[in-house]
């Protein structure tokens, strides 16, 4: 099923390479048997943007991401990203054109540790090369003791529980932890465009809003990143959302500010229809 | 004895383990009634749990994440401490070349499927490959023997690429079935054929170097050693190999692609790693361990048969790799010297084996997953001093 | 001609008992996406039942073949549910929750458990036992071709089973709680089904009829062995793969498509017929990279 891409060029760092929008989705569909789970989705995101992408359940919004990254081949569309038609490609490949994501239920693994964790999302950045990694460990500990730093220092921007206890294992941690390990996990790479799929899913009201402080914090710091948030806690959306696509049954079904969308009737309706 | 056990020095822990242990394996192989043998064990069980509780074994494992190369080295003179004691008998001699082999097979297996998640059930059939390639090359082609080994090896990996477009392609189970009809068919195969040597097998000639034949037993210092004096420093020498080259894998950016690979392939593929790559180096290098082991103990013996290599073989190594813990390479030595050596000693036990370690495996399995030395979080650098109370 | 129509017949039978193992694999699949590997070494449990069954009660003064066949049956059927039921309830689903991967550990640990079991001490086990011949002997002739009545029996016997399962998996109230449990654990049980119930009948049931299984090859071979599983074991499950996992028809297809490949290795091609495992095995090996969900695939259930 995963497509395997050999060539691992290094990230480069956002070096805005196209003028434009910096993701432009036009018209994408995705069936699963008879069910229509997109249908004709567009929408842009500008450098730099937050975009809210709210629905009810079963709307498409955890679909569309997974179009997105390439686990799932979309039926019809395009998804042209930072100047490159992305369409169908790998996950692998959409994840070095710059794309990151979490996922709604956590998807860590338990039994390695946070560095470990955090470190998976940075595979692009590190030397894979079976000489250098089995051969040349000077050069190793080189990369090590940076990406070490680098990792910790992420971590603490989050907190600093996490920050010192780089190699405890992950499956020992409350659900905050691994949400805010995820998170890293996501940014290390320092990614064009991040994508959150529910980080408020197991969390209180506090710590989500903690979260997205410190993710805006790390998005001042590391500049230009782009973020497509699907969440349900409507205020955290409000807060931090440039602008919100809405679906609905697989198809969009208004766009624009969160209060324009949020007086919309159709939204209205959608959301309690549902309810 | 706790107080002072918890101010000794790691590397003095670990050094104490050794000694403990070198004395035991000395004592153990001296035995020759059952009544003797059965008290060991015991004993054993009964000491190791001491250790435990007194945190010995905490304390020297904590050595293997500050010094593991000198706690390596440790390990290696234990085991040439071993095989000096026994240098004049064929039969020690035989048993800790074979438990070294059977290790460095095992840890193999580890990079198959207790790191990536590759499932191999054809462990014996690679092992066994690795053994035929002996028989046919060497003394029988202008190949020197000793060059034989590696040749072993890679036959092992490339035949192993027959089954890994159907390995790499699909999940967890499929493997499986694909692995174990290998094994089950490999010994059929070598008993219909005839320029294999069929049913009986052939013989396999002994390993070479200018000068110097591995049939003979070195004299050393004025003492005529066995010929297996040879192959067990042979065999220390490969297990090493395997053992540096296995965790230095573990300990670097690839041991983690692979294990990111075994717990999760959608995330893995979300962020970059190449699942099929990561699965077919482990499949291959696995192979590659195996077949060099395989085609030394091949010689080792002087004759190769199908009966050697079977299913149930396979799952011997497997048991082996369960046992120690998956991913730990010291428990997989730890658990090959038990697996090889019990029925050995225990000739009450040997033809009951195969019944007795499959249900071990299963307890282990229902009751303690991570085996008995259960793998170490991944420290990529020897873990600095100071941390090592944490 | 005749030797033609012989090895159709053969390859019917065979078909019959592959597809009887498929089944079981392809349940245990579908209640709890596990993969019990143990199924063939029941099997040749059910087969030793069996055969003790059959002997018993030519020990206890019953002649009729027909008792001694019932007998056989009835043991055979019931011992190896009850084992399987065992299996489930102890092995299986206390690892419910670990990695898959320790599930299939655990029933191969156990499958060489049991064969070695049989080995060391069923008396005289490590040589293979004749199973009496409790079917008529008669023949029918068709020009140059025989067809032997116990081999008619057999077939039916199996394609009745497998006609019986279909018939209790979609119109009884039992096989629509398999069915439930199968599609979606959680609904199920908010729906009041009793899922420890559910998953213990299933693998009562798949091992019974594995037990058919082992007990018709026994008759069909007049021999059981302790090894006879794991080739056997081996079969089934590729042949519930590359049928599709979960799917009982790909199983029964898949357990004929088997039978087919190894007449194909033994007639039609130039190779001893030896071979013939190898390359039914190969050609599967091959399905499999080609198709890997198998023929009808399984329902893809992973959740992102």
């Amino acid at each position: 099923m995963m497509q395997t891409t050999d060539a691992a060029p290094a990230m480069e760092a956002a070096v805005p390479a196209t003028p434009g929008p910096l993701l432009d989705i036009e018209a994408l569909s995705k069936s699963f048997g008879g069910v229509r789970a997109l249908n004709d989705v567009s929408f842009c995101l500008g450098r730099g943007e937050i975009l809210g992408l709210i629905g009810p359940n079963g709307s498409g919004k955890t679909t569309s991401f997974n179009v997105l990254t390439g686990l799932y081949r979309p039926d019809g569309g395009k998804v042209l990203f930072d100047g490159g038609n992305i369409t169908g490609n790998a996950p692998q490949a959409v994840y070095r054109a710059g794309i990151a994501r979490t996922f709604q239920r956590s998807r860590l693994c338990l039994e390695l540790s946070i560095f470990d964790n955090i470190m998976v999302g940075n595979h692009a950045r590190l030397n894979q090369g079976l000489i250098f990694n089995l051969f040349n460990r000077k050069a190793f500990r080189l990369e090590v003791e940076s990406a070490l730093e680098e990792a910790t220092a992420l971590a603490a921007s989050f907190s600093p529980f996490l920050a010192e206890r780089m190699f405890a294992p992950v499956g020992a941690l409350p659900m905050i932890e691994r949400r805010r390990i995820e998170i890293c996990r996501a940014l290390i790479s320092r990614p064009k465009l991040l994508l959150l799929d529910e980080p408020s899913a197991g969390m209180t009201h506090e710590e989500t809003h903690q979260l997205m402080d410190d993710i805006l914090a790390v998005r001042d710091r590391q500049g230009g990143l782009s973020i497509i948030i699907i969440e349900h806690e409507m205020g955290v959306i409000e807060r931090v959302s440039d602008s919100c696509v809405v679906l609905n049954y697989g198809e969009k079904i208004a766009e624009g500010s969160y209060q324009d969308v949020a007086s919309d009737r159709q939204v209205q309706e959608a959301y309690l229809g549902s309810a | 004895m706790r107080a002072f056990i918890l101010r000794l020095p790691p590397l003095a822990a670990a050094a104490l383990a050794f000694g403990l242990g070198l004395v035991y394996a000395v004592v153990f192989m001296e035995q020759e009634s059952d009544v003797a043998v059965i008290s060991l064990v015991a004993f054993a069980a009964v000491a190791a749990f001491a250790a435990g509780r007194i945190g010995l074994i905490r304390r020297a494992s904590l050595a293997a994440g500050t010094h593991p190369g000198a706690v390596a080295a440790m390990g290696g003179c234990m085991a040439l401490a071993l095989i000096a004691v026994f240098a004049e008998d064929h039969f020690p001699l035989l048993m800790l070349a074979t438990v070294m082999l059977y290790a460095t097979a095992a840890l193999g297996l580890n990079v198959q499927f207790g790191y990536t998640g590759v499932v191999n059930f054809a462990g014996a059939a690679f092992f066994g490959i690795g053994a035929y390639t002996s028989a046919e090359l060497i003394g029988k082609s202008v190949l020197p023997p000793v060059l034989v080994l590696p040749l072993g090896g890679l036959i092992a990996a490339v035949i192993g690429l027959v089954l890994v477009f159907p390995v790499v392609r699909t999940r967890g189970h499929y493997a499986a079935v694909v692995t174990i009809a290998f094994s089950v068919l490999f010994k059929t195969f070598l008993e219909v054929n005839d320029t294999l040597g069929g049913p009986q097998g052939q013989s396999v000639g002994p390993v070479t170097l200018p000068g110097w034949s591995f049939a003979d037993g070195p004299v050393v210092f004025g003492v005529e050693t066995s010929f297996y004096l040879n192959y067990a420093l042979a065999a220390l020498l490969v297990l090493g190999l395997a053992f540096v080259m296995v965790r230095r894998l573990e300990r670097s950016w690839i041991g983690l692609a692979l294990d990111a690979v075994r717990l999760d392939e959608t995330a893995s593929a979300c962020y970059g790693i190449p699942i099929r790559r990561a699965k077919i180096l482990a499949f291959v290098a696995g192979n590659l361990i195996i077949g060099v082991a395989g085609a030394l103990y091949g010689s080792m013996l002087g004759y190769v048969a199908p009966t050697s290599f079977t299913f149930s073989d396979s799952l011997i190594l497997v048991a082996i790799v369960l046992l120690g813990g998956m991913g730990s390479p010291w428990g997989t030595i730890l658990a090959a010297a038990i697996v090889v050596i019990l029925p050995e000693k225990l000739q009450a036990i040997q033809e009951y084996r195969f019944l007795l370690f499959s249900v071990v495996v299963m307890a282990i399995l229902l009751f303690r997953p991570e085996g008995l030395l259960p793998r170490a979080v991944r420290r990529y650098l020897p873990v600095p001093q100071n941390e090592e109370a944490a | 001609m005749d030797l033609l129509g012989q090895y159709l017949v053969n390859g019917i039978m065979l078909g019959t008992i592959y597809a009887l193992v498929a089944v079981g694999f392809t349940l245990f699949f579908g209640v709890l996406d596990v993969i019990k590997f143990s199924h063939g070494d029941v099997l040749m449990v059910g087969a030793f039942a069996g055969f003790t069954a059959a002997l018993g009660a030519a020990a206890l003064g019953f002649t009729n073949p027909f008792v001694q066949l019932a007998a056989s049956v009835l043991f055979a059927v019931s011992g190896t549910a009850l084992l399987g039921a065992a299996i489930a309830k102890w092995l299986i689903l206390p690892l419910k929750n670990a990695p898959r991967l320790n599930i299939l550990l655990i029933t191969l640990m156990l499958g060489t458990a049991l064969r070695e079991s049989v080995r060391l001490f069923y008396p005289d086990g490590s040589n293979p036992k004749a199973f009496p011949a409790l079917l008529p002997s008669t023949a029918w002739q068709f020009g140059n071709f025989t067809l032997r009545a116990d081999s008619a029996l057999l077939v039916i016997a199996g394609i009745a089973v497998i006609v019986g399962l279909h018939m209790l998996i979609n119109r009884t109230r039992l096989g629509l709680a398999i069915r439930a449990v199968a599609q979606d654990e959680e609904t199920a049980r908010t729906m009041g089904i009793n899922y420890t119930l559910i998953v213990l009948v299933t693998f009562a049931l798949g091992s019974g009829i594995a037990a058919v299984a082992g007990v018709m090859n026994g008759l069909y071979y007049n021999e059981v062995n302790f090894g006879m599983g794991l080739l056997l074991g081996l079969i089934g499950f590729s042949a519930a793969i590359i049928g599709g996992l979960g799917n009982l028809y790909g199983a029964i297809l898949g357990g004929f498509l088997f039978a087919a490949l190894q007449m194909i290795g033994a007639v039609a091609l130039p190779f001893a017929s030896a071979y013939k495992d190898v390359f039914a095995f190969a050609v599967v090996i091959a399905l499999m990279g080609w198709k890997p969900t198998g023929l009808i695939p399984e329902r893809s259930s992973e959740r992102v």
